[in-house]
């Protein structure tokens, strides 16, 4: 709620499927929900809860694919904002997150969480480390989060994943059991196709200017002039 | 006697030059989609949102009329004969001053394997620019190849183009002629393309 009054966001109608986790999915509207994960457990069950967005990767698929200078942008304290001004409805962003989050909506533009960066721009924490009643999401100076994470001696999920993460996970099990990647990366054609295809494309069109110059200088064109008519050019083999 | 032949009708060198045009605006709307460096060249298209506008009708244009182009000479590119072969094996005599003796249909085996690359490649970045258009519709990992390929295929045909540009230009002096003003010299057609020149001459030998 408090994450949807200072972004302005809609409410989504959403309907009741069976669970108290509602709602379902990520949407252009929201930018942050609760995952519920219910775990079997001995007789019982537990339910384990994970705070579902954009974690601000530190090496951010979205920022490495996004063609439009601007509108995926680092902030000053290393969060991953979106300027939908400049956003130009590529989607590329959809592809390359290793975490499924960024949304498009009617507006044909980039939606996710921005930690709340004019908040912070302001020297305030985000809305909803502010609005969290029992400190379950907190803010402050990375290094600061980590020492006091590692502290309570639970798992730290993100750590050094991506060149690490702005948001940190303490997990009570193993990531996948929350639906986290164990070891998130950027998806490998992604990859291939920004930090290979890109580089040695470039490295292919001026190599294949030059090798075609080069072939004019050194063996030079097929010339008709020094086969003339009367000789005859073609002899069956 | 005509000092010229025919080598391409009016419609099909108007058909090639609708995909030139098209795929240079292609390129040039696509560039700034391909990497940042680039990202000037969508000025010319009104910004990002217009290149990708332009980006995708004239898409659709070069997907049909490359298409088109590939299946109105599938015929004659489909096949290779001996000759065919002793042209691959020379390279076409491209890699020395030797003069080669070709004995080439309508298309020697370089035009074919480059007619049959230019299909496949116009029906590839045909199918994963239509999955990159609604990237929604389909399996992220779906989006994720098509993006890939689509850069990769991009990257092979624009270096295949600058070897057709090349070959087709100073690289083979009067071949141009053939696509611009539709006819060729009889001594042009009888060098490059013996074994058509006599076919449509009637001609057994040439001389």
């Amino acid at each position: 709620m408090a994450c949807k009054q200072w972004n302005r966001l809609d409410a989504d109608k959403t309907a009741n499927q069976g669970s108290y986790e509602n709602p379902r999915d990520l949407t252009s509207n929201l930018y942050n929900r609760i995952r519920f994960v219910e775990k079997a457990d001995g007789g019982g069950m537990k339910w384990l809860f994970l705070n579902e967005r954009c974690v601000h990767c530190g090496d951010a698929g979205c920022m490495k694919v996004c063609p439009s200078p601007g509108a995926l942008y680092r902030t000053k304290e290393g969060f991953v904002a979106f300027d939908k001004e400049k956003c130009i409805a590529c989607k590329y962003c959809v592809s390359a997150c290793p975490f499924n989050v960024p949304r498009y909506g009617a507006d044909e533009k980039v939606a996710k969480c921005n930690l709340c960066a004019d908040r912070i721009d302001a020297g305030m924490m985000p809305a909803c480390a502010k609005a969290c009643p029992t400190q379950t999401l907190q803010y402050g100076p990375r290094g600061a989060m980590i020492a006091r994470a590692k502290a309570s001696k639970r798992a730290i999920y993100g750590e050094a994943d991506l060149s690490g993460l702005g948001v940190l996970y303490l997990l009570d099990d193993k990531p996948e059991v929350y639906g986290l990647p164990d070891g998130p990366s950027i998806p490998a054609s992604i990859f291939l196709w920004k930090d290979v295809v890109k580089p040695l494309g470039i490295l292919g069109f001026w190599g294949s200017i030059a090798a075609v110059l080069f072939h004019y200088v050194t063996t030079g064109p097929k010339r008709l002039e020094e086969d003339a008519p009367e000789k005859g050019g073609i002899r069956h083999e | 006697m005509s000092k010229y032949v025919e080598r391409f009708n009016t419609p099909e060198r108007v058909l090639h030059w609708f995909v030139t045009v098209t795929f240079f605006t292609q390129l040039l709307s696509g560039l700034g989609l391909y990497s940042r460096l680039f990202v000037g060249y969508q000025d010319f298209f009104g910004g990002g949102q217009g290149a990708i506008l332009v980006h995708k009708i004239a898409g659709i244009l070069f997907l049909a009329s490359s298409l088109l182009l590939f299946l109105n000479h599938r015929r004659e590119i489909s096949a290779m004969d001996d000759d065919d072969r002793r042209w691959l094996s020379k390279m076409g005599g491209y890699l020395s001053r030797e003069p080669f003796q070709e004995n080439n249909g309508k298309f020697n085996a370089g035009q074919k394997l480059f007619g049959i690359f230019m299909g496949m490649a116009t029906l590839v970045l045909g199918v994963t620019g239509i999955v990159i258009w609604i990237p929604l519709s389909f399996p992220r990992v779906v989006v994720q190849l098509s993006l890939l390929v689509h850069g990769l295929i991009f990257v092979l045909f624009i270096m295949v183009v600058i070897v057709h540009i090349y070959l087709a230009t100073i690289g083979n002096p009067g071949t141009l002629d053939g696509m611009l003003w539709g006819r060729v010299t009889r001594l042009w057609a009888r060098k490059h393309h013996g074994k058509w020149f006599r076919e449509i001459t009637g001609q057994e030998k040439a001389g």
